[in-house]
């Protein structure tokens, strides 16, 4: 800490922050039988940050000798930026804090061998492959521990740890030429306890893998649908979650008036919630990476926009409430506007409710990744089922699904009881947050747009 | 790097070490004014060890002791990963024009500049938002080997990629320039964009049914992902390419040509080697329709007993870092051979279609077994060969072993895009869903 704040020191500005992380790495990594990785690596590195007459600009950098140049170029670009700026930017207040924070761990992974990880990865990893049909696993053990040093003129100073693990991948089958894969994962950010006695997961998902190999296409057209608190939380992460990422709309007057507080989004029976603050869950931690302290933010409310995710500089710009949402990946990125653990509140009705009240349609379930472009999105699911007069049937494979962010939301028509959250997660917004959590209870989804095969 | 080799070699049979240097500077605009500006002064090293036919593995940002990386390689090699291949000597490299010397001296606020004057251009010419990301990256790689091999690259990219959005959306009309040096992005960028922008704002409903569709070179990534898998080395090895058993058959239409050639140096990034240090060559992968060649790094090529292709690279698909990344068979250098068609002339030759201007989610599908289902972010809907609007909530699907037969025509000029330098490609009979 010391050594950052003497960085901090040098710097002629309005204000700056420096964050300074120590990441280790664990994989073990399986493809099929064999072994392909193993090994245990530390990295590092500064993020500087400067803000100077209303121009804020970073740099990511690896040596400490290098810090006199950081420092130069990014008060440098703060100055360009404050010339060519209409807007100046400015910070939202924030407490200052001194704080460090380890989360409590059931079973740190840092007091367990590699050898019992590797045990442990290669046991999941056999289970799939006791099968005939199954050709392929691309199975790793992945525990990343990020420790975070945080420092601001302001005269904040926060340390905080961050441990993820997991165990999963991916599970591929095969018949003739037609190739089927599923996805199999464990994991969280509450230690190494939470791998073991997981067996179950492995095995139903190859099982699934090898049914995959016999259910129908589906066929293209627009469906209604229920999607499981997988499928829910990605939808609710893709459809709705990136526009309230406060920077994605902070400069498209177009998206910003859509966004804006009190307008109505969705059906009455939805209501969205981003909590980083609970404890246990994949999303969660204390402080983000401007030292902000995290906030459980109400964001949808019966359908209607209540709450936004911010930066200290989207707070500021939206005169709204700071929430504590502005995550770097590690050390090589300055901090963006991520979600952290999103979901959907759950309703009043049971599965059973939903079948009957979807009558004719498909039961989505597990997700298998997504992407969005603001208004529209598109998110796959690794398999469903047809349902007819509210009985599931058949099993039914290559759901992608398309929707609109506007229409789409009002589409929800039902919500269910139960709540369940993500174990790992993996978004992509020019950066990967391993840590980004999203789950939700069981939706019913009129109208929705499947591209078949 | 010589010292490290030194210290690895007393411990082990085989020793590789791989550095990178890297400076990026990326320039943002949002709704035509300047945004953000961050750069990255980054570096590390990466270490292979192989004893007995095992491979160690380790890596670091900040070589503070060479004595702890090389013993967490040691580690690594306890766990016993098979290494059935030897690490290449090559010398005598053709010379490649990789780095302009004139980045050092690009300053940021000639990339400003040169975004003020772009925006400026559009905003005359539209009322849709303009979003302009800009920069200059310079990178060194090295490379070094206990057989002697010593090499080393250094590359400059200078990049600038407008876009006009539509409105309420993301979804937007974009081209990116990618040079060695500075250069202002020429005036039929910019036409291309402003022109496919304006003839589309109006929604249009072209409703499902198979029809024509065109893949612009931004999202020819869309369909050469599913390829680019099934060719790789890695797959065939892992039994999971459906085209395995298919070499020197005819897979697409006889007027595609699908080649890696990391020689070429008019676009930023050619290499005369790849990350292990096998010398790169004109590749055709796909020629006439007729699949010529898998892809291979030293690892894949050692468990098929075949001879390495050059293509081991320390590429990570979702922007890991090459350090932490084990080189993997990769077509790095991806083109496609353009056709004689202007793109005016693909756009006139469709009766009725849709043009994937940006696709989501192409990672989503099932790639081993080349389906794609693909949303349209934003699709252009032709009918009588106009553009007559965008089309939104709508998906394209099929599988590439289908769809890659009925290539109807291929433009004749390439843009560097996701995965590869493409033209664009008109494909017949492809299935479309929209919501009316």
């Amino acid at each position: 800490m010391e050594e950052l704040r003497l960085i901090l020191t040098k710097i002629d500005a309005d204000y700056a922050d420096i964050r300074y992380e120590k990441m280790k790495e664990t994989m073990i990594v399986f493809n099929g039988k064999e072994l392909s990785r193993i090994g245990s690596d530390t990295t590092d590195g500064y993020v500087l940050r400067v803000l100077k007459d209303g121009g804020l600009a970073s740099v990511a950098f690896t040596r400490i000798t290098d810090a006199e140049q950081a420092v130069k170029r990014a008060c440098e670009n703060a100055c360009l930026i404050s010339r060519n700026i209409k807007h100046p930017v400015e910070f939202a207040k924030t407490e200052v804090v001194d704080d460090t924070f380890t989360p409590e761990l059931d079973e740190d992974p840092r007091n367990i061998s590699i050898d019992e990880k590797l045990e442990q990865t290669r046991n999941y990893n056999s289970i799939p492959l006791q099968h005939k049909e199954i050709i392929m696993t691309n199975v790793r053990y992945q525990e990343v521990i990020r420790e975070k040093y945080f420092l601001s003129t302001e005269g904040s100073k926060v340390k905080e740890d961050l441990i993820t693990t997991m165990i999963g991948g991916m599970i591929t089958s095969k018949d003739g030429s037609l190739l089927q894969n599923v996805r199999a994962s464990v994991g969280g950010s509450t230690g190494f306890a939470k791998l073991r006695n997981r067996e179950e997961v492995f095995e139903q998902k190859a099982e699934l893998a090898v049914d995959l190999l016999r259910a129908k296409p589906v066929a293209a057209g627009v469906y209604n649908v229920i999607l499981n608190p997988s499928m829910a939380g990605l939808f609710t992460h893709e459809a709705f979650g990136h526009f309230s990422e406060a920077d994605l709309i902070e400069d498209s007057p177009t998206m910003r008036e859509k966004m804006r507080i009190g307008a109505t989004l969705g059906n009455d029976v939805l209501s969205i919630i981003d909590d980083p603050t609970v404890a246990g869950q994949l999303g969660f931690y204390k402080y983000d990476d401007e030292g902000v302290k995290a906030r459980k933010t109400p964001l949808l409310q019966n359908g209607i926009l209540v709450g936004r995710l911010h930066s200290r500089r989207t707070a500021a710009s939206f005169r709204e409430l700071l929430s504590g949402h502005c995550i770097a990946e590690d050390y090589r990125f300055a901090p963006i506007i991520r979600m952290g653990n999103i979901f959907i509140q759950p309703g009043t009705k049971t599965l059973d409710e939903l079948l009957a009240e979807l009558g004719d349609g498909l039961y989505i379930l597990d997700s298998k990744g997504g992407q969005t472009s603001g208004e529209n999105f598109t998110f796959g699911a690794q398999y469903a089922y047809s349902v007819k007069n509210g009985n599931q049937g058949e099993l039914i494979r290559d759901i992608n699904i398309s929707g609109n962010l506007y229409k789409t939301l009002k589409d929800i028509t039902a919500v269910g009881d139960d709540l369940v959250l993500c174990e790992i997660g993996g978004c992509g917004k020019g950066q990967i947050n391993i840590r980004s959590s999203h789950g939700g209870p069981h939706i019913l989804v009129r109208n929705v747009v499947i591209g078949g095969a | 790097m010589e010292k490290l080799l030194d210290i690895a070699r007393k411990v082990s049979d085989k020793v590789e070490i791989y550095s990178i240097e890297q400076t990026v500077d990326s320039i943002s605009f949002e709704n035509a004014k300047l945004k953000d500006i961050n750069s990255k002064l980054q570096s590390g090293t990466s270490i292979r060890i192989i004893k007995d036919e095992k491979l160690g593995f380790a890596f670091t940002k900040n070589i503070i002791d060479e004595e702890e990386l090389v013993s967490n390689a040691l580690v690594s090699l306890k766990g016993g990963v098979d290494a059935k291949f030897n690490l290449p000597f090559t010398n005598d490299l053709p010379r490649l024009y990789t780095y302009d010397p004139s980045i050092e001296n690009l300053t940021t606020t000639t990339i400003i500049d040169e975004c003020n004057r772009i925006a400026g251009i559009f905003a005359a010419k539209t009322d849709g938002q303009v979003n302009i990301h800009a920069g200059r990256m310079i990178e060194k790689i090295s490379l070094m080997n206990s057989n002697g091999l010593d090499l080393s690259v250094k590359s400059s990219y200078y990049y600038c990629s407008p876009a006009i959005m539509y409105p309420g959306s993301y979804a937007s009309i974009s081209r990116v320039m990618t040079t060695k040096k500075f250069s202002q992005t020429p005036g039929e960028h910019l036409d291309f964009i402003l022109g496919t922008y304006n003839k589309s704002l109006q929604e249009a409903i072209p409703g499902s049914g198979r029809m024509k569709v065109l893949f612009l070179p931004e999202t020819m990534y869309v369909l050469l992902w599913r390829l680019q898998s099934a060719a790789s080395g890695k797959s065939i090895y892992e039994n999971q390419s459906p085209i395995a058993d298919k070499l020197g058959e005819k897979l697409f239409s006889g007027n595609l040509t699908i080649y890696n050639d990391p020689l070429n140096d008019q676009f930023p990034g050619a290499r005369t080697f790849d990350d292990e240090g096998t010398p790169g060559r004109y590749f055709p992968v796909v020629e006439d329709g007729v699949l010529k060649n898998f892809y291979y790094d030293l690892h894949y090529a050692g468990k098929l007993n075949v001879q390495p292709t050059g293509h081991g690279f320390r590429s990570a698909m979702w922007g890991g870092e090459a350090i932490s990344t084990k080189p993997i068979p990769s077509l790095a250098h991806l083109y496609i051979k353009p056709g004689d068609k202007s793109f005016s002339d693909l756009i006139r030759s469709i009766d009725k279609g849709v043009i994937v201007a940006n696709a989501l989610g192409a990672h989503s599908g099932n790639i081993p077994n080349g389906d794609f289902s693909i949303g349209l972010s934003p699709g252009l809907y032709v009918e009588n060969g106009e553009i007559v609007g965008y089309v939104k909530d709508a998906m394209v699907a099929g599988n590439i072993y289908e769809t890659m037969k009925n290539l109807i025509a291929i433009e004749d000029t390439l843009y560097p895009a996701m995965m590869g330098t493409y033209p664009a490609l008109l494909f017949d009979d492809v299935s479309v869903t929209t919501k009316a």
